[in-house]
């Protein structure tokens, strides 16, 4: 008896400690997920920065089967599936974690920004009005909405949402620059000046700055110190292609100036620099043949 | 103790002084990860507050201490501190870009507000004084519309093709070149002295622009509209009419392709330069919402500006088209282009050398603008 009784226990083992696990994730059920939910969004952080986005975007979204209310799991999955373009799913997710609560403003901002993408400005900016109603101090809303106003060329408002964003925070090269350009669309460009070299300052390599202080120079008639502006970009990254063009047009301008003074000479150098900064210039290219044969 | 064991001590106590003396941070360092060890374990035991002194303490001595900072982030996590926390954790990965944790737990925690904290923010850049008196004056005479509607007072017309480009050549030898630079010309003063729309030109005479520099004025004036002025040319004498264009992707139809090939043609001699498959950032998004909206608003103004067209030119109205032309793509703001007429037919070119009816194109186009 007393054997039998031994053998029984031992096969039932198994099953016993199934019976108990069952029993303790009925009895405490967020315990065993949040311990699976937490290594799998820690897995798929750690994909999603290191650059494996399908990767992340699987673990993201086993964490989100297992916790369908983890809020960061469905945000970074929202962010991903934007990154792989796939808009629609990217607006679910976000839309659900704003159904789980209105007051993530991550979600709201991307919902913002999704809107955006499609042309949907008005909802767009909707979306981003109802980050700054809860957080008036969220510098990304008043950037996005400062500079939805730049792309729809209305300086004056842009003016007046990003310098709310720089004081939110000071910080961010980028709204500087889009303040600066704000300012410098409405001609005042001292104010352009200050933000394009306050954004240079906290980030030295920003070439749209750089750019733009190079336009207020040449619309001031300092030529060679725009020049010098772009070539600076040149330093930095020596294709971008605004400084390019910015370049050849200020030389082609300059070949030109010199044409019409009678110094062919000089315009046909004006038309080399232009090509050795584009040489696939067709207009340098032909001037510079026709007036050195003059 | 015996000899043998004094001088083993001597010896290891003389290199130890040594070593500090020549590497004093590693030194440091191991006393700062001892106190963050110890931070460590008062944050397991939830001892927050404790871990919080600890590890500070512990960054004192090493600030390059990028761990310390991950657990003082996870201290003042445990605190409800998240403005601090979030702070400890961006140094952690300032000085190590591969702390996953810290990096997911910035992202997790600024997901919502994060209550201010009094070092947080500095205080934001006052202008020179120059720039403010500026701003005073000019924000006075400004008048802020809120609305997000988008709004025409500079236009760049472009005159198409030029110098030794000459566009399309008619039958009787009419230059597509000279005939959009009169019309250019003509709109500009007919702009200017209307005065509510200020304007600008890419070229003011008989000399050639590269499609790129067409673009960069456009967007050194910051235009509100770039209108292209062309003039059509087809193998089929009998096409005639006018059409305005608008960038697209894809063209609308295969005739539309064949335009804007046509007129992307001098893109041959230009450099081409391919956008680089950047990385996905913020700005990079905005730039594609910047592109999509402006092709947009140049569709709907196509519209708009061919309906009004189409009722001062007595001729065909062939409609509104789209295709990927270079000198549309570029630009950063609405860009149209009209095809006023067509060179290759024999009337049409007739009417198109006739000072009054070029007139008329530009009565058509300021129409069509204002």
């Amino acid at each position: 008896m007393k054997r039998s009784y031994r053998i029984k226990t031992k096969g039932m083992l198994p099953a016993v400690l199934l019976i108990i696990a069952g029993l303790v994730y009925l009895v405490f059920p967020n315990t065993v997920l949040s311990a699976d939910v937490d290594a799998l969004v820690f897995e798929a952080a750690d994909l999603h920065y290191r650059g494996y986005i399908d990767e992340a975007i699987k673990k993201f979204e086993a964490a989100v089967q297992v916790d369908q209310r983890n809020e960061y799991a469905r945000n970074q999955l929202g962010l991903l599936y934007a990154k792989k373009g796939w808009f629609d799913r990217a607006y679910q997710e976000f839309g659900a974690v704003v159904n789980i609560d209105g007051n993530n403003t991550f979600a709201l901002k991307w919902l913002g920004i999704l809107e955006l993408y499609a042309g949907r400005t008005d909802r767009a900016y909707s979306w981003l009005s109802r980050i700054i109603q809860i957080d008036p101090d969220n510098s990304d809303a008043y950037y996005l909405i400062g500079t939805i106003y730049n792309f729809r060329h209305n300086p004056a408002m842009a003016v007046e949402y990003l310098k709310k964003a720089r004081d939110a925070d000071s910080e961010e090269p980028a709204t500087h620059y889009r303040l600066g350009q704000a300012f410098h669309n409405l001609g005042m460009v001292q104010n352009a000046m200050f933000e394009y070299k306050k954004a240079l300052e906290i980030k030295p390599s920003y070439t749209k700055a750089i750019n733009g202080i190079g336009w207020i120079y040449y619309s001031q008639g300092k030529a060679g110190e725009a020049i010098a502006q772009w070539k600076k970009t040149l330093k930095i990254n020596s294709k971008d292609r605004d400084a390019i063009f910015n370049l050849a047009k200020a030389y082609n301008d300059m070949a030109w100036h010199s044409v019409r003074q009678g110094r062919n000479q000089d315009a046909v150098n004006y038309w080399k620099m232009t090509l050795s900064i584009n040489p696939g210039n067709k207009a340098a290219k032909y001037y510079l043949t026709q007036y050195a044969k003059r | 103790m015996e000899r043998r064991d004094f001088i083993k001590i001597l010896s290891r106590y003389v290199l130890a002084s040594y070593g500090l003396m020549l590497c004093p941070s590693i030194a440091l360092a191991s006393d700062s990860d001892e106190l963050a060890f110890q931070g460590q374990e008062r944050l397991n035991s939830k001892k927050y507050a404790e871990a919080v002194d600890l590890l500070k303490k512990a960054l004192e001595m090493d600030p390059g201490n990028h761990w310390a900072y991950g657990l003082l982030g996870r201290a003042y996590t445990g605190l409800d501190k998240r403005g601090e926390a979030v702070a400890a954790f961006r140094k952690a990965v300032n000085i190590n870009p591969e702390d996953t944790f810290s990096r997911m737990m910035i992202d997790q925690l600024t997901q919502k507000p994060i209550p201010k904290t009094q070092q947080k923010k500095k205080a934001p850049p006052g202008p020179e004084q120059k720039a403010r008196q500026e701003e005073a004056a000019a924000l006075n005479r400004i008048s802020s519309d809120s609305g997000l509607g988008y709004k025409v007072e500079r236009v760049v017309i472009d005159a198409g093709h030029g110098g030794f480009d000459s566009g399309a050549v008619g039958l009787r030898g009419l230059k597509e070149k000279d005939l959009t630079l009169d019309i250019a010309l003509r709109l500009h003063e007919r702009l200017k002295s209307e005065g509510k729309i200020k304007t600008f030109l890419t070229r003011t005479g008989d000399y050639y622009v590269p499609l790129s520099e067409r673009t960069v004025i456009a967007n050194q004036h910051n235009a509100d509209l770039f209108i292209s002025i062309h003039v059509n040319a087809s193998t089929n004498r009998a096409s005639s009419g006018s059409e305005t264009y608008y960038c697209s992707a894809k063209a609308s139809s295969k005739e539309a392709m064949k335009v804007a090939e046509l007129e992307n043609s001098v893109l041959k001699y230009d450099e081409g330069f391919k956008q680089k498959a950047g990385f996905f950032d913020f700005e990079k998004i905005l730039r594609q919402i910047e592109q999509r909206l402006y092709w947009r608003e140049s569709g709907k103004f196509a519209s708009i500006f061919q309906g009004r067209f189409k009722q001062y030119l007595p001729i065909k109205n062939r409609g509104v088209h789209s295709a990927n032309f270079y000198v549309l793509r570029t630009a950063k703001m609405p860009a149209i282009l009209l095809e006023a007429g067509f060179v290759s037919n024999l009337d049409e070119e007739m009417m198109l050398y006739r000072p009054d009816f070029r007139a008329r194109i530009v009565e058509a186009i300021a129409r069509g603008l204002v």
